[in-house]
């Protein structure tokens, strides 16, 4: 059965709704979710009606790792077990204005699976650059292209030393999928970032979403890994290898990069 | 039993006897010894209780509604800052009918920096939905903590509830309190779940709510706060049945028969004000004192009939709403507007903020500068500040 059912109002080929039906496929039904401010916390339900299964709550934008806490220590008091508490949230939720609560909640370890959930910029406000969003991308508060590079959050999550740390892409569901079964049987705190594009702000087809979160990996600038107690190990190595112009270029938020850009971004795929 | 308690350590101890579940506090000052105390409680297993060690003050409030979704008894301890940054959470807790119970130190609000008591921040919060009852001393502190989760559990109510008391005068300073029994608060205050996320029940909380629903929403918050007036005087009364203490529900009252001078105000100045009703009225003067325990819901109507046959109403706020003067004033003019040119004439005095100290003899000039304008047929001015050179 689908946790996450049809009849919500994302866009067709969103990203974000693709990852969270993958995720619902793992997690099943004695999952709890917090998601905060996001197009994530605003497709899955509007007025009487919702597409979720399972108990869903639309927190503020700061909090969720939070709120999950909070959570967590309800069932802890009550003795309710074998719950995943997952705060869901999105790259502004996760990396900007959730940072706060998502440090803290990492630095406590926290029994919790926090998902970011990334498509490189704010897309619910219409699509703003944030931390996450790449070195020269088009936004609407960016318009002559992101004069920075985007912040490594799996480096800051990793410094954070959780149990389990994990990249993923909605292009490898199988990979997603068993990243978040693994992350279930292991106590603390979980972080999976999973890429999941946004044809709105990406500038591409919207059969496209899936395509661009395989292009991604395929051309090295996305990594899908997994750390455990501090060893990391990669988990796909994608069958063939292209040029990042091959991922970029397809997207018309990189229009403007110029040729040195994009060797730039040829030498963060390399390494 | 009898204790020798400041406030940090009576609401450690209401923790305690309300067998709260989850605690959760950003540290701050002067609130954050309650925090301390209630973790040692923990620590000791004398309260079985989680407490979440958040990074802020917004994560706090923000993991109590976790907590309260799930079905738990939080509690969350802060003051002044602390509470400005929850200020976004408040209104989630309230427009998703949490009972949350919230012990609030006042202390007055940064710029410029003070850690001295006013009620300033309880204020600033007025309108967020929460139920906010103000304590003039330690016993009020304890007994209204245990009244709290009761009235905040309430299924007419199902709201969170700010317990306020003052920084210093009372945080820090230790008074004689009658602690009840465990067995006496467990009689009085059982535990109801009703968990908003359950496994079991799934259900979508606070999703996109257009303009048929929304409205609809707040009228029925609104209309659960206003009817909590009645409960609070419920529970006061079931309160005081089993400990032999009542606080009047949402008012004092202190010698209105025949006064004709009647002072308002809540907190700790209601005590020295009480000194001086009888001070005053061993010289053979008509005063009286009401003091507001609840200030939301404003219980209006009770206040008006109890003021309206005075002859002169003193108003002392230890709060200034920047432009438009003492919230308590503004409250109590509003209660009595409607009586006509009968009703009595409220004078407004901004008084105490940050902690500057107002003593009974303070509160006799004030009575006895209002006795002169009325002497003088002076109507009065919207808002005076007192202590000002």
């Amino acid at each position: 059965m689908d946790l996450f059912t049809g009849g919500h109002v994302g866009c067709r080929g969103c990203g974000a709704a693709i990852a969270a039906r993958q995720a619902m496929e793992a997690l099943g039904p004695r999952t709890i979710i917090v998601i905060p401010a996001s197009c994530m916390a605003t497709i899955g339900g509007s007025g009487l009606r919702t597409a979720w299964r399972i108990p869903f709550y639309h927190s503020l934008f700061e909090c969720a790792p939070a709120v999950a806490s909070g959570i967590r220590a309800a069932l802890e008091v009550q003795g309710i077990r074998e719950v995943n508490v997952v705060s869901w949230a999105g790259d502004a939720g996760t990396a900007d204005i959730g940072f706060q609560s998502l440090t803290g909640a990492a630095e406590r370890n926290e029994d919790i699976i926090h998902v970011c959930y990334d498509n490189e910029s704010y897309m619910n406000t219409g699509g703003q650059a944030g931390g996450t969003t790449p070195f020269g991308a088009w936004t609407s508060d960016t318009p002559s292209g992101k004069p920075t590079r985007q912040k490594d959050m799996l480096a800051i999550m990793a410094a954070h030393r959780p149990p389990y740390l994990a990249t993923a892409s909605i292009a490898y569901p199988k990979d997603f999928i068993d990243k978040l079964k693994r992350a279930k049987e292991i106590k603390g705190f979980r972080y999976i970032h999973v890429l999941a594009p946004c044809h709105r702000g990406w500038g591409i087809k919207e059969e496209e979403t899936v395509e661009m979160a395989r292009l991604a990996v395929e051309c090295g600038l996305w990594e899908l890994y997994e750390i455990r107690a501090g060893e990391k190990r990669l988990t796909v190595v994608p069958e063939r290898k292209v040029p990042v112009q091959e991922y970029l270029r397809r997207q018309q938020r990189f229009r403007t990069l110029s040729e040195e850009d994009l060797a730039f971004f040829q030498a963060k795929a390399s390494t | 039993m009898r204790q020798l308690l400041n406030g940090n350590e009576a609401t450690a101890i209401a923790a305690r006897l309300a067998r709260v579940e989850v605690l959760a506090s950003y540290p701050i000052t002067p609130a954050a010894p309650a925090m301390e105390q209630i973790v040692r409680f923990i620590s000791e297993g004398k309260l079985k209780a989680k407490f979440i060690r958040v990074e802020s003050d917004h994560s706090a409030l923000a993991a109590a509604v976790g907590a309260a979704l799930a079905g738990a008894r939080p509690l969350v301890v802060t003051n002044s800052q602390g509470l400005a940054y929850m200020s976004e959470v408040l209104y989630h807790a309230s427009g998703l009918r949490l009972p949350i119970v919230m012990a609030v130190v006042n202390r007055g609000l940064a710029a410029p920096h003070t850690r001295f008591p006013d009620h300033g921040d309880a204020i600033a919060q007025e309108g967020s939905g929460w139920i906010q009852l103000f304590c003039e001393n330690n016993q009020e502190v304890l007994d209204t903590l245990l009244q709290a989760y009761r009235l905040a559990e309430d299924e007419r109510v199902r709201l969170p509830v700010m317990v306020h008391y003052e920084s210093y005068i009372q945080s820090h300073t230790r008074e004689v309190v009658e602690v009840p029994a465990p067995e006496t608060v467990d009689k009085f205050l059982p535990l109801h779940r009703r968990p908003a996320l359950d496994v079991d029940n799934p259900q979508a909380v606070n999703v996109v709510t257009g303009p048929d629903l929304y409205m609809d929403y707040k009228y029925r918050q609104d209309k659960a706060l206003q009817d909590s007036q009645e409960v609070l005087c419920e529970v006061d009364t079931a309160y005081a049945e089993l400990t032999g203490r009542s606080w009047g529900g949402t008012l004092g009252v202190y010698r209105l028969d025949g006064a004709e001078h009647i002072f308002v105000t809540m907190g700790s100045l209601a005590s020295t004000c009480r000194e001086v009703v009888d001070m005053l009225r061993e010289d053979g003067l008509p005063v009286g004192l009401l003091k507001v325990r609840c200030f939301r819901p404003f219980p209006g109507e009770k206040v008006r009939s109890l003021l309206k046959g005075a002859r002169t109403v003193t108003v002392l706020d230890k709060n200034i709403v920047y432009g438009s003067g003492g919230a308590l004033a503004r409250e109590v003019r509003a209660s009595l507007y409607g009586p006509g040119p009968e009703g009595p004439f409220v004078y407004s005095y901004i008084a105490g903020l940050g902690g500057r100290d107002v003593t009974s003899e303070d509160v006799v000039r004030i009575y006895q500068m209002v006795e002169e304008k009325v002497k003088g047929n002076q109507e009065p001015l919207p808002y005076e500040w007192y202590g000002i050179e």
